[in-house]
């Protein structure tokens, strides 16, 4: 019987028909051309003859293909055969994506462990995202966030870059610049609310009318302060509440305007309640806003002002700033003695909200959780290139059955993006989850923290991220399998020993790669573990230990002077340290490590500062007792309560001060100038040893002492108590102490010493924290990896090493020759990891304490921790190595 | 077969070839081959289909609805696929037969009345 049917598919070739309908054509036509050549062989013509007839009967010109052309292509697409030539995008595409999820189906342990490797470095990725997205990313919570600057004074000259603003300064600032649409003035408040007994301190801010109008927005119900009540002398006791006080405290009543609150002793008229949108200050403790009233005739030497302000329409920030030194200038022509000396800074927003710091630390998180998912990445691809190896002969068979390698690469690639979509969506689990515990973990100092959220942003980022990763581990054995040599793969047909040997090389590369990004993480990582124990065994000047720490606020209307707050302060120290457990009680108006100090101008006789700049110096107001309880050691004497004096003054100063302006000279005795307490002479008592005035990193600063008696009034204070036993137990005592001398006194801030300690370093301990984990999770799977590529290479090299076996190796060879290999890769990826390390320590450099990018100790340790890990990593597929029964690798050829 | 007789014979097979297959298959389902043979039988061999010329046609009632293919096995028998008429098929089947009875009419008329 003749062949016609390869005929007529020569025929119908140029149409591109579906497989399906090309085929169901064929037959019929055969068919046809069959029943004619039966017939013509029944009339008795010869076979030949008939043959000619039947085939005649195809022999229509290029009727048959025209006529099918115009009909046949109208035909819809039907599903294509698995490999077939693509001539439907997006239905080859289901199809795949159908084959694919089979697949996964199958496999559900392969599947799980691509899927759960990946989840991890997605979702850590998409937290990380949700931080930089928060606080980076969105935009702040104000109207027009581009156009609000904040101001500062400057004085770069006496180590001032950024300094507060003097009240008559602001004023000149708000009435003659050209360039803001509104300037506004602030300073924090803190307040007593509550009746006697039960008082409570609240935050709140001193704001100047224009405050609302700079951040864009206004009051809720009620109004904004009037110019006559911000003005001194005004009628300034009118306070504006936060949305959440109005709720707390009245309830969300809407006739709470008019009614008073009690503060600081005295009635405030509520005028206003502020939209809960209001984010200036978003603590729930924070309640309140009052006039500030700025003062024209106070010193502009005072700086005590945060100014803001919102530029005007297309001004921008250099105009402003342009302007504003302008005036500076005029300032410092017109008031030399105070202005000299000083010009303007004006920081956006942005920049001033989000520090440079914090965003550093969320671009190398971002970087590191990027290198994990990299690593994930390799990961998996490796296990798919094994897997791929696995499925050669699948592939060889359709290849050779017609299928196009691009289809079969695209079909692999699609099973890769497949996987990598359902560990996106697991992948949002992890993210949820990884977003509580930072937000919960929150150092504090990183701000908007609190506001994470799975916005679309984050959403379009995570499916981003899965895509990728989806084509990065994809591709090499898409490539792979593309490159696929047919004759090879079927001439090694059952004979399955190896896996090319360009595909373990492509294997060796990726782990390679692994190794180093992780060596490179934890090289990073272990540069600020060291900074941070550095720090943590920086010695603050002081005993940490048992010590406790409140903050109070004195009114001004029963505490007018230094001799009622001397008052109150002494019979609270003399009543708290005969409280048992208690050792000792001081004053001071700013605690060490705290963030921020007061500091001034000095004089001292005969010593001009260098060029004519003015010498400077720290101050803060402690009272007798406080060196001996704080454990800072003295030369000279303490305070004493007759250091009240205002003819005879007196100051304690640190031994920065005493080396920087007395160098070789003893200051006891001596006499300077504090210009911020007037222009006497304070003649020096005592030197004490420096403390850490700023934070752990800080260097010290001359530092200046006066003595409580001396300066009482200033507002708030700092008790601090050293106590025998665990600092927190005396809290109610301490209170009720308060409460029994002034019903209407509260405390607030009370915390202790430890605990400031511990949130001085908070963000650093969050960077560090994180970074470990994310090199710890990179080392994890880099060895996993090497794992992977270890236990695959001895089970694919079975054969050869019982062939070694049989030939006379010891398995004590064997074992070496897989550990060789292993630790080879290993030794690699560390090489690799150093440079790496290198690069990034340049970035890390600025959030090291004391330690070099290039620390040898760091450098040399993280390699070895890896090739420890690596170590164990390769021992058991050394074991199994050593194991095998050469009789059995043989005979299972 | 002179000229004439080539042209009229490629134009009458062209319009009435579909009347033909769906004629054909009115009664019961044929298959492409008995199809090509009947139409070759009945017309005394003046009418010939080969494959070229018979499946895209029937292909095309196909697709348009009017005749609906099925492979079908009878036993002893090569798989086929008969070709069996729809509903749309016996509509469109009635209407061309009697604009067809028309047109022979007509050209009878005329050609008998040259004749005449």
């Amino acid at each position: 019987m003749p062949e016609w049917k390869s005929d007529i598919r020569k025929r119908l070739e140029s149409l591109k028909l579906t497989p399906s309908r090309e085929y169901e054509i064929v037959e019929e036509l055969a068919g046809h051309l069959e029943d004619r050549y039966q017939e013509m062989l029944a009339r008795g013509v010869t076979r030949d003859e008939a043959e000619r007839a039947a085939r005649a009967e195809l022999n229509d010109g290029q009727l048959l293909v025209r006529e099918l052309n115009r009909i046949e292509r109208k035909f819809g697409a039907e599903p294509i055969a698995l490999g077939a030539r693509r001539n439907n995008m997006l239905g080859s595409l289901w199809q795949d994506m159908r084959y694919g999820l089979r697949l996964i189906r199958k496999n559900p342990g392969f599947s799980a462990v691509v899927v759960l490797t990946l989840a991890v470095g997605i979702g850590a990725n998409t937290a990380i995202f949700s931080v930089v997205n928060a606080v980076m990313l969105r935009s702040l919570p104000f109207g027009d966030p581009d156009r609000l600057v904040r101001l500062n004074e400057s004085n770069p000259e006496r180590g001032w870059p950024t300094f507060s603003v003097s009240h008559p300064n602001f004023l000149d600032w708000r009435d003659r610049n050209q360039t803001f649409e509104a300037i506004a003035a602030t300073s924090g408040v803190s307040a007593n609310i509550g009746t006697p007994g039960q008082i409570e301190v609240v935050r709140g801010s001193a704001v100047t009318v224009g405050f609302l109008e700079v951040l864009g927005t206004s009051p809720l119900i009620g109004r904004n302060f009037l110019p006559e009540e911000d003005r001194p002398g005004g009628n300034s006791r009118v306070v504006i509440l936060t949305h959440g006080s109005w709720q707390r405290r009245f309830g969300g009543d809407p006739d709470v305007l008019g009614k008073t609150l009690t503060v600081n002793d005295n009635a405030f008229t509520i005028v206003g309640v502020l939209p809960e949108s209001f984010a200036w200050v978003t603590d729930s403790n924070y309640e309140l806003l009052v006039p500030l009233a700025p003062d024209p005739q106070r010193s502009r030497s005072d700086h005590r002002l945060l100014v803001i302000g919102k530029l005007k329409q297309g001004v921008s920030r250099e105009q402003a700033l342009a302007d504003m030194n302008t005036l500076a200038a005029q300032l410092a022509d017109q008031f030399p003695e105070s202005n000299k000396g000083w010009s303007v800074v004006a920081q956006s927003f942005y920049d001033w909200m989000i520090p440079e710091q914090i965003r550093r630390s969320l671009l190398l998180f971002l970087g590191a959780v990027g290198v994990v998912l990299l690593i994930a990445c390799t990961n998996v691809a490796n296990l798919m290139l094994a897997r791929a190896t696995a499925r050669q002969k699948e592939i060889s068979i359709r290849i050779a059955l017609g299928a196009s390698r691009r289809r079969i690469a695209s079909q692999l690639l699609v099973e890769a993006l497949s996987l990598a979509m359902i560990s996106g969506v697991a992948g949002l689990g992890v993210a949820w989850l990884a977003m509580k515990a930072l937000t919960a973990m929150n150092p504090g100092d990183v701000p908007r923290l609190d506001e994470l959220s799975m916005d679309r942003r984050v959403l379009g980022f995570s499916v981003l991220i899965s895509l990728v990763t989806g084509v990065l581990f994809g591709l090499a054995p898409a490539i792979h399998a593309a490159r696929t040599n047919l004759n090879e793969m079927l001439k090694e047909g059952g004979r399955s020993v190896t896996g090319g040997k360009a595909r373990q090389r492509v294997r060796s590369f990726l782990v390679t790669v692994e190794v180093g990004l992780s060596v490179a993480l934890l090289i990073s990582a272990g540069l600020l573990l060291r900074s941070f124990w550095r720090l943590q065994d920086v010695d603050p000047g002081f005993k940490s230990d048992r010590l406790l720490t409140m903050r109070i606020n004195l009114p001004r209307n029963r505490y007018p002077q230094n001799p009622q707050a001397w008052g109150f302060y002494k019979r609270f120290m003399e009543e708290a340290s005969a409280l048992p457990g208690v050792e000792a009680v001081a004053v001071t108006s700013g605690l060490p490590v705290s963030g921020g100090g007061t500091a001034g101008e000095v004089r001292i006789e005969g010593k001009p500062g260098a060029d004519g700049t003015p010498l400077s110096a720290d101050w803060r107001i402690v009272s007798p007792g406080y060196f001996q309880t704080m454990g800072i050691p003295l030369r000279g004497r303490e305070f004493e309560e007759r250091d009240k004096n205002d003819s005879q003054p007196v100051t304690i100063i640190s031994e920065e001060m005493a080396q920087r302006y007395w160098p070789g000279e003893d200051p006891i005795g001596k006499s300077v100038t504090l210009v911020s307490f007037g222009r006497t002479a304070f003649t020096v008592v005592g030197v004490v040893g420096n403390i850490k005035t700023i934070s752990l990193e800080s260097d010290p600063a001359p530092m200046s002492y006066v003595s409580t008696p001396f300066a009482a009034s200033w507002n708030p204070m700092n008790l601090v108590i050293r106590t025998s036993g665990e600092p927190n137990a005396q809290v109610s005592a301490l209170r009720s102490t308060i409460g029994s001398i002034d019903p209407n006194l509260g405390v607030y801030e009370i915390r202790s010493v430890g605990e400031i300690l511990s949130n001085s370093l908070g963000s650093r301990r969050f960077t560090m924290f994180l970074l470990a984990v994310f090199a710890g999770v990179a080392l994890l799977l880099a060895c996993v990896g090497l794992f992977g590529v270890m236990a695959y290479l001895v089970s694919q090299r079975t054969h050869e090493i019982g062939v070694r076996l049989a030939l006379g190796a010891r398995p004590g060879d064997v074992f070496r020759l897989v550990i060789g290999r292993g630790m080879a890769l290993a030794a690699g990826g560390s090489v690799l990891g150093l440079g790496g390390a290198w690069a990034i320590g340049r970035f890390l450099e600025t959030m090291l304490y004391q330690v070099r990018p290039t620390d040898p100790i760091t450098l040399a340790s993280a390699p070895v921790v890896l090739l420890v890990v690596a170590l164990m990593a390769c021992y058991v597929p050394a074991r199994r190595a050593m194991k095998v029964d050469p009789m059995v690798a043989l005979r299972y050829e | 077969m002179s000229y004439m007789n080539a042209v009229l014979d490629r134009e009458l097979k062209k319009g009435s070839a579909e009347l033909l297959i769906l004629s054909l298959v009115e009664t019961r389902p044929r298959h492409g081959y008995e199809i090509s043979k009947l139409i070759e039988a009945r017309s005394d061999g003046v009418l010939k289909f080969n494959v070229a010329s018979l499946y895209p046609l029937l292909y095309r009632l196909e697709k348009r609805g009017w005749i609906q293919g099925r492979w079908v096995e009878k036993a002893g028998q090569r798989r086929r696929r008969y070709y069996k008429l729809t509903r749309d098929g016996r509509k469109v089947l009635a209407a061309q037969r009697s604009g067809w009875e028309e047109f022979v009419a007509a050209i009878n008329r005329i050609t008998g009345a040259e004749r005449a």
